[in-house]
C-alpha cells in the first residue's frame, strides 16, 4: 500500500516518526517534493482564499501526491502538550482538504494527541490498521518511532558568527527555506548566526511563561514566547526576528505579548504570504543588519535615545 | 455585545454596583479600537478595545472580562488587553471569569467574590439578581427572536423592526431589574397583538458565523435591519442565552445536541470557536425549510475560516445556498448591500421556481 506523506506543516519537525512509523509497518510511502513555486500555486489555487500561507501550501503538497498514492496521511494535530493546541486551523485540517481538494484518495486523520500515550497508541492502531490488522507490528512501529523521534536533532550548524539572532517562529516557517526565501542561508551570509528554540532548553522556556497573567494556550505562544523573552533577559542575541505568516490568528496576539516584554532589544518582524518576490525581504535584513552593527560599534548598545 | 449588556446592567444595578455603559459601538469606537490593537487580530478585539477605552474615560475602574481556554484568540484577550491598558497609563482593575477546571476552583470562586463583595445586599437578594438577570435576557431574546421570525409575514411594514428598536430604547431607561421585566413583557405582549398575515410566504434566511459579529448589529453593518427592511423573515439560533446554556451544559456534553449531531458528518470533532455550531446550523437551517443562509465573520478568524471550507459541500449536498460575509474595519456597506441584494434576488427566484414549476 502506498501512503502519501505531504511535506507541508509539523512534516519538518516530525518527519522521523511519520516515516518510521509507516515504514515499519511494511507501507510504501510517497513524500512529495520540497515546497517549490509548483506546489505553492497549486495550494493557492485549491484553498480558500482566508486560510494562511502553511495552510495554502499543505494543500498545494497534497494536490501534488493525491494521485499517486492509496491514502494520504493528514495530521489531525489536536494537542502536542496537555491543555495545548496548535491552532484550530490543525484541528480541521483534514476537513478543509476534504473539501477543498476534489478526489481525494482515503485519508488518514485519526485525531493526534502527542502528550498522551494512549491517545497516541489509539492513533497508531487506528491508522495503522490501514495497512495491517498486526496489532504486534503496529506497538512496535509507534515504539521504534518514538524512539527515532526522541533522538532526532533539528538544530542549525553552530559555526560562529559575529553576530547572533533569535530566529523565532512557527517551525514550518523556519525550516521550509522555500516560503521563508532562504532567509537563514540570506543571514549568514549577513555575518548573522541563528539561535532557534531547539538551542534552548525548554525548562527555560516554560519558566518565562509566570511572567504572564495568564498561560497560553497555544503550543507556538508558549515557545516563541518564552524563547524570545528568555534570550532578552540573557542578553545573549543581538536582536530578535519573527517570521510571520500574513493572516495567522496566534501570531498576532505572541507578537504584541512579545514586543511588550523585551523592551529596546531590536526586533524585526518579516511577514511572508504567498508572493515570491524577495527584494523587500532582502532590503528589510539588510537595513536590520545595518541597525545592529550600528549599535555595537557606534553607541555601544545604548538606545540611540539613552 | 448584542442585548446582553441589558442583562448584565440590570443585575449590577440591583446589585447597588455602578455600572459604566460605553456608547454602543460606533465609528469612533473602531476607530479607537484600531489605534491600540494589534494589526492583525479579529474585529470583535477591537471593538472590545474601544469600547473598555471609552467606558474607563467615562469612569469605570474595573473590567469584567469572560475568558476561555478553546483554541480560538478570545481566551487571549485578557492579557493584551490588561496590557495594553497598562501602557496607556490607565488604571484599572481586571477581573477574568475563565472556567474552573484551567484556573483551579479556589481562584474561581475568589475572583466572583470580587466582584459580589462590592454589594451590600444580602446574598439572597444577589441570587434573586442573578435570576432576574437571565429572565431578562430570555425576554429580551424571545421578542427578539420571534419579531425577527414575524417580520416577513407583517401587514403594515416595519411594525416588528419598531418594536426592536423602542424596546432597547426603553429598557435602558429602567433602574432597576422589575422595571425592566415590566416593560419586556409589555411589549412582549405587544408582539403578541400583532398584524400578522399567514398566508405569506417570505424569504427565511438563517444568520451563522462567529457569535459577536453575529449578535454586535455594528460589527455586521445592521445586516438584520437590512434584511428585515426586505421583507425577510430572519431565523438566528445563536444568541447571548444560547451561549450561557451551552458553556453550562458542555460538561456534561448535553450542549445543543442537535447542532452537533447535524455537524457530524462534515466536521467530526469540535474545533474551538464557533465551526462546528456554524456547520450544524446550515445543516439544520437546510431541513427546516429555509430558503438560505449567510455565514458572517470577521476577517482572519481561525475556526471559521476551516467553516467556510466546509460549507460549500454543505451546500452542494444539500442544494442549499450559503454565502459568506467577511467583515473587518472598513465600513464602507455599498459592497455588502450589493452582495445581499443580490443574494435575496437570487433566492427569490428559487422560491418562485419551486412554486410554480417553472
Amino acid at each position: 500500500m502506498k501512503i502519501g506523506i505531504p511535506k507541508g506543516l509539523l512534516y519538518c519537525r516530525y518527519h522521523n516518526f511519520i516515516e518510521t512509523f509507516f515504514l515499519e509497518l511494511g507501507a510504501e510511502i510517497v513524500t512529495s517534493e520540497d515546497t517549490n513555486k509548483k506546489i505553492l500555486d497549486e495550494g493557492v489555487k485549491c484553498c480558500i482564499d482566508e486560510a494562511c500561507l502553511p495552510i495554502k501550501v499543505f494543500h498545494g503538497h497534497v494536490s501534488s501526491i493525491k494521485n499517486e498514492c492509496d491514502a494520504i496521511f493528514i495530521p489531525r494535530i489536536m494537542q502536542l502538550y496537555d491543555k495545548e493546541y496548535i491552532c484550530p486551523k490543525f484541528c480541521g485540517l483534514p476537513e478543509m482538504i476534504k473539501n477543498d481538494i476534489p478526489n481525494m484518495p482515503q485519508i488518514s486523520s485519526y485525531p493526534i494527541y502527542a502528550w498522551d500515550h494512549k491517545a497516541m497508541y489509539k492513533w497508531a492502531k487506528n491508522t495503522g490498521n490501514l495497512i495491517t490488522r498486526n496489532n504486534i507490528k503496529i506497538d512496535k512501529a509507534l515504539k521504534s518511532a518514538l524512539t527515532v523521534q526522541k533522538n532526532s536533532s533539528y538544530r542549525f550548524n553552530d559555526k560562529k558568527y559575529p553576530y547572533t539572532i533569535a530566529l523565532v517562529g512557527h517551525p514550518y516557517n523556519i525550516y521550509d527555506s522555500f516560503v521563508n526565501m532562504n532567509l537563514i542561508k540570506k543571514l549568514n551570509e549577513l555575518n548573522i548566526g541563528v539561535i532557534t528554540e531547539n538551542d534552548v532548553d525548554s525548562s527555560n522556556i516554560n519558566l518565562q511563561i509566570k511572567n504572564l497573567y495568564k498561560r497560553p494556550f497555544w503550543t507556538f505562544t508558549r515557545n516563541s514566547f518564552g524563547f524570545s523573552t528568555f534570550l532578552a533577559k540573557q542578553n545573549k542575541v543581538n536582536g530578535i526576528i519573527y517570521i510571520s505568516s500574513f493572516g495567522c490568528g496566534t501570531d498576532s496576539i505572541t507578537v504584541e505579548l512579545i514586543k511588550y516584554e523585551i523592551k529596546d532589544l531590536p526586533f524585526l518582524l518579516l511577514k511572508i504570504d504567498e508572493q515570491t518576490g524577495e527584494a523587500g525581504l532582502n532590503t528589510r535584513i539588510e537595513a536590520f543588519k545595518d541597525m545592529l552593527e550600528r549599535r555595537i560599534k557606534i553607541e555601544s548598545y545604548f538606545p540611540s535615545y539613552g | 455585545m448584542g442585548n446582553s449588556y441589558l442583562a448584565v446592567k440590570s443585575i449590577f444595578d440591583t446589585l447597588g454596583i455602578s455600572v459604566v455603559i460605553p456608547p454602543l459601538n460606533s465609528k469612533k469606537s473602531l476607530d479607537i479600537g484600531c489605534q491600540f490593537s494589534p494589526e492583525e487580530i479579529c474585529l470583535p478585539f477591537k471593538l472590545m478595545m474601544g469600547n473598555l477605552i471609552e467606558g474607563i474615560e467615562k469612569g469605570a475602574d474595573t473590567v469584567i472580562m469572560v475568558g476561555s481556554c478553546g483554541p480560538c484568540r478570545l481566551g487571549q484577550y485578557c492579557e493584551l488587553q490588561m496590557k495594553t491598558l497598562g501602557n496607556l497609563g490607565y488604571n484599572v482593575d481586571f477581573i477574568v471569569i475563565d472556567s474552573p477546571a484551567e484556573i483551579g476552583k479556589k481562584e474561581f470562586m475568589s475572583r466572583i467574590v470580587r466582584i459580589s463583595s462590592q454589594s451590600q445586599k444580602k446574598k439572597k437578594e444577589k441570587l434573586l439578581a442573578l435570576r432576574n438577570g437571565y429572565k431578562i435576557i430570555n425576554l429580551i431574546e424571545e421578542i427578539e427572536t420571534k419579531a425577527k421570525y414575524l417580520n416577513g409575514y407583517e401587514v403594515n411594514k416595519g411594525e416588528c423592526l419598531n418594536i426592536i428598536k423602542e424596546c432597547k430604547l426603553d429598557s435602558i431607561k429602567c433602574t432597576n431589574s422589575k422595571d425592566m421585566i415590566k416593560v419586556l413583557e409589555g411589549y412582549m405582549k405587544k408582539l403578541k397583538e400583532l398584524n400578522i398575515d399567514k398566508q405569506k410566504n417570505p424569504l427565511k434566511i438563517a444568520v451563522i458565523g462567529e457569535i459577536y459579529t453575529i449578535i454586535e448589529p455594528f460589527s455586521n453593518i445592521n445586516i438584520e435591519e437590512k434584511l428585515m427592511k426586505q421583507g425577510v423573515s430572519i431565523i438566528r439560533k445563536i444568541t447571548p442565552r444560547w451561549w450561557i446554556k451551552d458553556t453550562l451544559l458542555k460538561p456534561f456534553k448535553m450542549n445543543s445536541m442537535d447542532i452537533n449531531k447535524a455537524a457530524k458528518k462534515y466536521i467530526p470533532y469540535s474545533i474551538g470557536g464557533f465551526s462546528k455550531e456554524c456547520i450544524g446550523e446550515s445543516v439544520l437551517a437546510s431541513q427546516n425549510k429555509c430558503d438560505g443562509a449567510i455565514q458572517i465573520f470577521p476577517m482572519g478568524c481561525m475556526p471559521e475560516i476551516v467553516s467556510k471550507s466546509i460549507l460549500p459541500t454543505v451546500s452542494r449536498d444539500l442544494n442549499f445556498p450559503i454565502m459568506s460575509l467577511i467583515m473587518d474595519e472598513i465600513t464602507g456597506e455599498a459592497g455588502y448591500i450589493t452582495r445581499i441584494e443580490a443574494f435575496l434576488d437570487l433566492l427569490e427566484r428559487r422560491h418562485k421556481n419551486v412554486l410554480y414549476g417553472n
